[in-house]
């Protein structure tokens, strides 16, 4: 079986490409009618749907290994662990899950770049969701400590009330292009031709 | 008299030129019984042919090969000849015998799911329909046995791939009812509700003389679909479905009815009592995960209702006219309706309320105007496609003389008769 591509994936930090590619490689090596699950990476695999927040192929994923593969490869339980957090939305539990492993050498960057994307989402649904939050539940969605988290809110502009010890969200006005190109006149032409025909 | 090896070296020497070909597709044709009758014979013999030339000839030697049944060991053995072969044969030579090809290729299902090994076929599958296929529009005999590979093998993504393509074209009626069954299927497992009912859809209202099982199932998910998608249902068709299907379909999925009417009521806890009192009709019927996803679509429906009558209510009211256990649980809910982009509102957890928000889209953007550009675009070429079937139908002979006789009968001042006969 000749990984290079997603070897190299993982060294340049492609880490979005790596489900696709695992996809691809794995109806390959099917296709030839090779016995590949035992030299599978499929903790790897997994992370690689999670990565990209498809969480619905990752549970199919993980439903299609035969349960002894599952027996004795542990960090594939831990990587799934991950998975089913995320599935069933517990929310603090997902960090639990990154931090209750100790991820080999080749999982390890790939983890941790997911918690670092991980709590970048979370912040930004906090920010979307909340007009004001308690500092408890934010270091929790976020994986910090209390402290930490009310720095984190602080640099991004929240302000923070130390008596009701409650964050209140900065809404930061997301600018999306408006810009027409000249392109669209083209278009317009073409479909006010096409109605009168 | 030809032998096994008289075919073999025709095959050999006739494969190279378009004309030649033709002749030996003749020459195969008329060979085909003998082959036949040579089966068990001429497993060896495909050595000596070279599947990327000599693929019309080892097309029909791999089919009579795979004609009767087939062991356990011996489908090991195929499956991978035949694998091999989809991978490189040359398209134009196997579009001569389609029929075959596809024999082949359900063979190779067969095979796979015979050995329980479903994704050993998934790629296989797909490069076969892509030779067979005489354009990304063409739906051909093995789309639905790829997509029930990609089903029981669970590569729903790679199934999705190839549902995103427009279908104009249809070899089976048959066909066109189990690819947009099994498609339903893989969108649901994906998640992707509105293509899932799309295709469910065209299931249900597709032209039917008599009811089929097809149709029948896909109504009972279709029902389901809708309450999730929708969060309502009704029991009328549109008038384009077959009067055969707008008759019996009630019917025939008489608890998945009922469970739309208890859903309608809005009441979460009548809707439990009622799935748990028909538990074993939905799980034998393999829908019970989806009866499952419905029951948890209520509380959203709930919420989202909420949102036309208040502009702010507290957590605390949230959960107990949604019949949820605490205001913690009515902030997750709505929390998670947030991050799935079902409701508009912001969570304010000083005074524990909730401010629901008007959909902060202008449609002014350049991303939105994309979309609705490549939706005009699509509609266009729709719209042409139309315009040239419509012409050519009105052309049509049969079509023709039913509008006479027609005619006939309603403009007795017309004096221009159409011919009813040719």
């Amino acid at each position: 079986m000749d990984f290079s591509v997603l070897n190299g994936a993982l060294a340049s930090k492609s880490f979005d490409r790596i489900a696709d590619i695992c996809d691809n490689l794995m109806l390959q090596v099917a296709a030839e009618g090779v016995a590949f699950q035992d030299e599978w990476p499929f903790a790897i695999h997994l992370l690689g749907h999670i990565y990209v927040d498809d969480i619905n192929s990752a549970r199919f994923l993980w439903k299609s290994i035969p349960a002894a593969i599952k027996e004795s490869q542990p960090e594939l339980v831990a990587a799934w662990k991950i998975g089913q957090k995320l599935w069933t939305r517990d929310y603090a539990g997902v960090y639990d899950a990154i931090r209750g492993f100790d991820w080999s050498q080749e999982t390890q960057v790939l983890v941790a770049s997911f918690s670092e994307l991980y709590t970048k989402r979370m912040f930004g649904l906090l920010l979307s969701a909340y007009s004001t939050i308690s500092i408890q539940d934010a270091a929790q969605f976020l994986g910090m400590s209390e402290d930490d988290a009310t720095n984190y809110a602080l640099r991004q502009g929240w302000t923070v009330d130390p008596v009701s010890q409650m964050l209140t969200v900065k809404k930061q006005a997301i600018v999306r292009e408006q810009k027409l190109d000249p392109g669209k006149l083209q278009c317009l032409t073409e479909y006010v031709f096409h109605l009168e025909h | 008299m030809n032998s096994v090896e008289g075919f073999v070296t025709q095959i050999q020497g006739l494969s190279s030129t378009a004309s030649d070909v033709s002749v030996l597709q003749n020459l195969l044709k008329q060979a085909d019984e003998s082959l036949h009758a040579e089966s068990t014979r001429l497993l060896p013999f495909l050595d000596q042919l070279d599947p990327s030339k000599h693929s019309l000839g080892y097309l029909y030697f791999i089919e009579a090969c795979t004609a009767g049944p087939v062991t356990k060991e011996q489908a090991s053995t195929f499956a991978l000849i035949i694998a091999r072969f989809i991978s490189s044969c040359v398209a134009d030579q196997i579009r001569l015998a389609p029929d075959k090809f596809i024999s082949v290729c359900k063979r190779f299902k067969d095979q796979v799911l015979l050995l329980e090994e479903p994704l050993h076929g998934v790629a296989p599958m797909l490069t076969a329909i892509r030779k067979l296929q005489s354009s990304t529009e063409h739906l051909t005999t093995l789309h639905p046995e790829f997509l029930l590979l990609c089903l029981l093998a669970k590569c729903y993504r790679t199934g999705l791939s190839i549902l995103e393509e427009d279908i104009f074209e249809v070899d089976q009626p048959r066909d066109l009812f189990l690819y947009c069954y099994y498609g339903g299927m893989i969108c649901v497992g994906q998640k992707r509700f509105q293509k899932a009912l799309e295709l469910l859809h065209n299931v249900v209202t597709a032209p039917m003389s008599t009811i089929n099982a097809i149709a029948v199932e896909a109504y009972k998910k279709y029902i389901l679909v809708s309450l999730i998608l929708h969060g309502q249902f009704s029991t009328s068709l549109p008038k384009y479905a077959s009067s055969v299907a707008q008759r019996n379909l009630k019917n025939l999925c008489q608890p998945y009815v009922e469970l739309a009417n208890s859903y309608n009521n809005g009441k979460v806890a009548d809707l439990e009592t009622y799935v748990k009192a028909n538990e074993e009709k939905f799980e034998s019927d393999n829908n019970l995960g989806l009866v499952k996803q419905v029951i948890s679509s209520m509380y959203k429906r709930n919420i989202q209702r909420l949102t036309q009558t208040y502009l702010t209510l507290s957590l605390h009211d949230i959960a107990n006219t949604v019949q949820l256990n605490s205001p913690k649980e009515a902030e997750m809910h709505v929390l998670q309706m947030i991050q799935d982009g079902e409701i508009y509102a912001t969570i304010n957890q000083k005074d524990g309320m909730v401010r629901f928000l008007e959909d902060p889209e202008q449609y002014k953007t350049c991303e939105m105007i994309e979309r609705i550009d490549s939706s005009i675009q699509r509609l266009m070429t729709l719209s042409k496609k139309l315009t040239v079937m419509d012409e050519l139908m009105s052309c049509d002979p049969l079509y023709l003389a039913k509008a006479g006789r027609e005619r006939q009968r309603l403009d007795f001042d017309d004096f221009d008769t159409v011919p009813q006969k040719y």
